[in-house]
């Protein structure tokens, strides 16, 4: 590792400014638990890193609103998630998702900013957040704006983000009598990074299903939504439904080879775990129904 | 001679490790932390081809970068050691590569910084220019491949058996073991049944967490290393060789190692480190990282072939067996892993025709030598799932088939060697009872299939090697155990420790074991082949015995009661003041005959058998092929434990290692290069993975030729848990795997196979 330059801004606001819009080799880093990794294998170098670490504190609060929005602040660590009252009453499922997590070091510095500006597909929470249309408010030099967390990533490693933009906040909508679910698989040792993550949030009353999200993640360039899958469970829930809808995903999901196994294994594993994922979201005992 | 407490033995204890409060306070000395004033830093840079020729190195960039001290390459080695070729067996490994380079990530040249991130740096601007050759990387193909990695074979000398292959050429295969007993052609035409099955495994790295590392300071006439080494006087011999010093003239120096489990065994950068000092006169350091590892050294990956014939009746009345070793671009131990594992390669079996053949070939792949069990465990895995596959065949009970076959004490092995002290039924049978193996056994209906399997196999201590130890009594009484016996988390300290003092009649606890220092420590030939407890063992309680005999002789002839006197009060005697030593040596070589070498046959092949066993309860899940481990029986012959609380561990320690070339650890290569080279790719099993009950036993028993009637056991608790675990996966869900790893991929694919409704490549 070479020498390079670290600044640590007051505010976010500052932050964006020492970022700028065209140099790669300047970067934020926030716990540097992707970061500091790649810097060692010499897949990065950079110039200039700007630590998000003094920002403001607020980036790092986690609130639940009344109505049961759920804000999360970019830099809250993974850890404050996984241990936060407010997450486990508006998204169980993310606390739940985060235990199994990586490790209880990384969880302890990782933040929940740069787990989505990392946009590696194997990330945890990226499916969880889509199932339950989570959005992040972004800021950059010239203007804010607000990206569904489903639009949030253009490819492997990649996001829609520009260099000077930074996510603020993280925005779960309130999720009524949303049941949700997050199945992972490993291949190599249970604590490798995914070979598939599946998330479901359904909608359901009785054996009708009202609204059905699922998301494949890890398996694929990046986290994807069979729809023709969810459309199917629609259709009422059912074993034969569970099983058409798990062979759409596999069908539609755009599976790819890598180390974690083939594209022929993965899309066998699609097919279980999508089944796997709506039965464990169905196991859920209904609290708060929002339909009576 | 009278102690200060009560007589108790003090073997057979589970005493703490007596490091245990300096390991875990960070104050125990490893030599990936040392620096010495003054001190650079290596770096290396390694080959990105497979296989080539030689055309240029250009270090110009690399040494023009501020704060870089030195570029080296094989020219600047050639200045200060002329033939700078080293290995155990063979003399083909280059210091840095010359002319060739055999396997990516050779080490091509090193830079030398005082910052290592500078050094780093700059190592990635040198370029080398190749002509590249074709490459051969299969076991099998290489032996009769035109492709051929060494020209000329250069024996090292330094084991006697390996002579007669002096300038054998042009061939990959260079060491081909044979063992003949009986006629197994006539035998299998007489056979009811014959049975032929083909295995393989893939390459493994030994995964030390403190990775490979060594640093030299030298002057003109001496070096001295420090160096994360399993046999610090092995290296001495090498280094001095290569210098054509006399041995006093190098002296190594050893700490507790972050584990070695063969990979810190004869030298690995120690001449490196010492060519660069040699040049630059100051110290260096080369660590190597992790990913670095995988190019150093590795365990072989492997092809088996077995056939057996059996009467109706299940008894095996011959089996053949054909080992193929990839052992990689250099030899390293390889060939005497291919013939002193080789001749085990029928398994405990009583069997009256055996042909067996194991090869050691060049490839052009990272090195390959032993990895906790010299090469058994791969050999168990094969002649274990063969024989279950065989019982399963003839529809008799596994346990019940291995009891009809099974090699018996006072029976001969393979090679004519009469057992001895060898508890292979006392192993099985007390398998068997802790595996309820009798009991019903709910073998699921559901998506979710249970199984359970077994699996014994047994290993030779490495033989003819030596041991020498020295036990030091001082002035107040207090006594120092001097040997190179390399603790590397294995608990030699402790064990040591213990043996010494139950020849001294003084608590374990209060003796020092002092660190492997060549200038200091007398001659072992390593900590390796679970030979340390047996071997040192020895050596120690000969030496602390002649101390005690000293000390009592001394006692008397000063006219003091000898058996009731503290030490410290004979040397007051003697000297009228605290001072004064006494001084014990021990030396342990036991004899053993080598393999002959047109039969492989011995009369006593060697010191004492390991012997391991192992039974597995798994659960599939037949949707995705995962397979859970839920219980793990280890048992084991280790004779009489001196530290029974230690072997317990160092037997759950070998089979979790095990359980990761079983389940998870497998190199891969595109073009010979690693694709999986670091640890983020390459999965050791975590906790999470680990089966959910592991259970150890040891079987009562006694080497009587072992110090209180001990032997090793480092390797034992591998060698049948992959056979264990591919046995009860078959008997599970019905499908055989003949491939290490165990991935659910290839599970699920066996699984699809068999139900002929194969899954897709892609």
């Amino acid at each position: 590792m070479m020498p390079f330059e670290i600044a640590e801004p007051r505010s976010l606001r500052e932050a964006i400014g020492l970022l700028g819009r065209d140099d790669p080799s300047v970067r934020p880093i926030a716990g540097g638990t992707a970061l500091m990794l790649m810097m060692k294998a010499g897949v990065f170098r950079p110039t200039r890193l700007v630590s998000l670490r003094s920002i403001e504190p607020a980036f790092a609060r986690t609130t639940l609103g009344a109505e049961g929005e759920l804000r999360i602040g970019a830099l809250a660590s993974l850890s404050s998630l996984e241990h936060s009252q407010a997450v486990l009453n508006g998204a169980p499922v993310i606390a739940k998702a985060l235990r199994t997590l990586s490790n209880v070091r990384v969880r302890n510095v990782a933040t929940v900013g740069g787990h989505l500006a990392h946009a590696d597909p194997h990330m945890d929470l990226p499916p969880v957040l889509i199932a339950l249309g989570a959005r992040v408010s972004v800021l950059g030099p010239s203007c804010d704006r607000l990206i569904p967390v489903e639009n949030l990533f253009a490819g492997y490693y990649e996001t829609v983000l520009a260099r000077d933009e930074l996510i603020a906040e993280l925005i779960v909508p309130p999720q009524g009598g949303r049941r949700a679910a997050y199945l992972k698989c490993t291949t190599r040792s249970a604590d490798d990074w995914p070979a598939l993550g599946v998330a479901v949030a359904l909608d359901t009353d009785g054996t009708a299903v009202h609204e059905a999200r699922i998301v494949i993640s890890a398996a694929t360039h990046k986290p994807t939504r069979p729809v023709a899958a969810e459309a199917i469970l629609r259709d009422g829930i059912s074993d034969a439904v569970l099983r058409r809808a798990g062979a759409a995903a596999a069908e539609e999901a755009g599976v790819i080879s890598d180390t974690h196994g083939s594209a022929a294994y993965k899309r066998q594993l699609v097919r279980v775990y999508v089944e796997r994922a709506v039965r464990a979201a169905l196991a859920i005992p209904t609290g708060k129904q929002r339909r009576a | 001679m009278k102690t200060t407490t009560k007589e108790t033995s003090q073997v057979g204890r589970s005493i703490p490790r007596l490091e245990a409060r300096e390991k875990v306070t960070g104050r125990a000395e490893y030599i990936h932390n040392m620096r010495l004033p003054g001190m650079l830093y290596g770096k290396i840079f390694r080959s990105t081809l497979a296989h080539g020729r030689i055309r240029s190195i250009d270090v110009s960039a690399a040494a023009a970068v501020a704060g870089v001290h030195r570029v080296i390459t094989a020219e600047d080695v050639k200045t200060v050691i002329p033939d700078p070729y080293y290995g155990p067996v063979f003399h083909d490994q280059p210091i840095l590569a010359m002319d060739k380079v055999r396997h990516v990530g050779e080490p091509v040249a090193v830079v030398l910084a005082s910052d290592p991130h500078v050094a780093e740096q700059a190592a990635q601007l040198i370029a080398a220019d190749y002509e590249e050759l074709p490459a051969v990387f299969d076991e099998v193909a290489a032996t009769g491949s035109p492709v051929i990695v060494h020209e000329v074979l250069r024996p090292a000398g330094m084991f006697p058996d390996f002579k007669d292959l002096a300038g054998r050429k042009n061939t990959n295969l260079h060491l081909d073991f044979k063992l003949r007993r009986g006629d197994v052609e006539t035998a299998f035409a007489a056979a009811d049944h014959v049975f032929e099955h083909t295995f393989h495994t893939r390459q493994i790295m030994h995964t030390p967490l403190e990775p490979i590392v060594s640093l030299a300071e030298s002057t003109d006439s001496s070096v001295t290393l420090y160096t994360a080494s399993q046999m610090p006087s092995v290296v001495r011999m090498e280094i001095a060789r290569l210098l054509a010093w006399p041995e006093n003239r190098v002296r190594v120096r050893t700490a507790f190692l972050g584990g070695g489990f063969g990979a810190k065994t004869y030298i690995k950068v120690e001449a490196l480190v010492t060519v660069c000092s040699l040049l630059t006169h100051l110290p260096v350091k080369i660590s190597l990282t992790m990913e670095e590892q995988f190019y150093t050294i590795t365990k072989h990956a492997n092809t088996l072939r077995l056939k057996s014939g059996v009467t109706k009746d299940g008894r095996i009345t011959s089996r053949l067996c054909e080992v193929w070793w990839n052992g990689g671009a250099y030899a390293d131990i390889g060939p005497r892993l291919t013939q002193k594992s080789g001749f085990t390669a029928a398994g405990p079996y009583d069997i009256e025709n055996v042909h067996i053949d194991s090869y050691a070939v060049y490839t052009n792949l990272p090195p390959a030598a032993g990895l906790r069990g010299f090469g058994i465990p791969t050999l168990t895995w094969a002649y274990e799932s063969h024989t279950d596959l065989i019982a399963r065949a003839l529809n008799i009970d596994p346990l019940e088939f291995r009891r009809r076959n099974l090699l018996r004490e006072g029976r001969p092995q393979a090679t004519g060697t009469i057992m001895k002290d060898a508890a292979i039924d006392a192993v099985l049978e007390r398998l068997a009872e802790r595996m309820d193996w009798h009991a019903p056994f709910d073998r699921g209906s559901g998506v979710i299939r249970r199984g359970r399997g077994i699996a014994i196999g047994f290993k030779a201590s490495i033989s003819n090697t030596t041991s020498v130890a020295i036990v030091n009594a001082c002035g107040d009484g207090s006594c120092s155990v001097y040997c190179n016996t390399v603790d590397m988390g294995q608990g030699s300290d402790t064990a040591l420790a213990q043996i010494a003092a139950e020849a001294l009649n003084i608590p374990a606890e209060t003796i020092k074991v002092i660190h492997a220092d060549t200038d200091v420590t007398p001659y072992d030939m390593g900590t390796l082949g679970s030979r340390s407890t047996f071997h040192m063992g020895q050596a120690v309680k000969l030496a602390a015995e002649d101390a005690r005999d000293k000390l009592l002789a001394l006692a008397a002839e000063l006219g003091l009661p000898p058996e009731t006197t503290p030490i410290a009060q004979i040397f007051r005697k003697k000297f009228g003041m605290q001072a004064g030593n006494v001084v014990g040596i021990g030396t342990f070589n036991p004899k053993s005959t080598q393999p002959d070498h047109a039969t492989g046959l011995a009369e006593n092949i060697t010191p004492f058998w390991m012997i391991g066993g192992t039974g597995a309860e798994v659960e599939v899940d037949t949707e995705t092929g995962h397979v859970r481990v839920t219980r793990l029986v280890n048992i084991a012959d280790v004779g009489t434990p001196i530290n029974p609380g230690i072997v317990d561990s160092q037997l759950s320690g070998a089979a979790m290692m095990q359980f990761g070339c079983t389940m998870s650890e497998g190199m891969e290569f595109d073009a010979g290069q690693v694709t999986n080279a670091s640890l983020a790719d390459y999965k050791i099993p975590g906790i999470r993975d680990m089966p959910d009950q592991i259970i150890n036993e040891v079987v009562e028993a006694r080497q009587d030729t072992g110090p209180y009637g001990a032997k090793g056991v480092g390797e034992t608790g591998t060698f049948g848990v992959s056979p264990a675990i591919t046995n009860a996966i078959h008997d599970a869900v019905g499908v055989r795997l003949t491939r290490l790893p165990v991935t659910p991929e290839a599970v699920y694919r066996a699984l699809r196979a068999a139900n002929n409704d194969a899954l897709e490549e892609e």
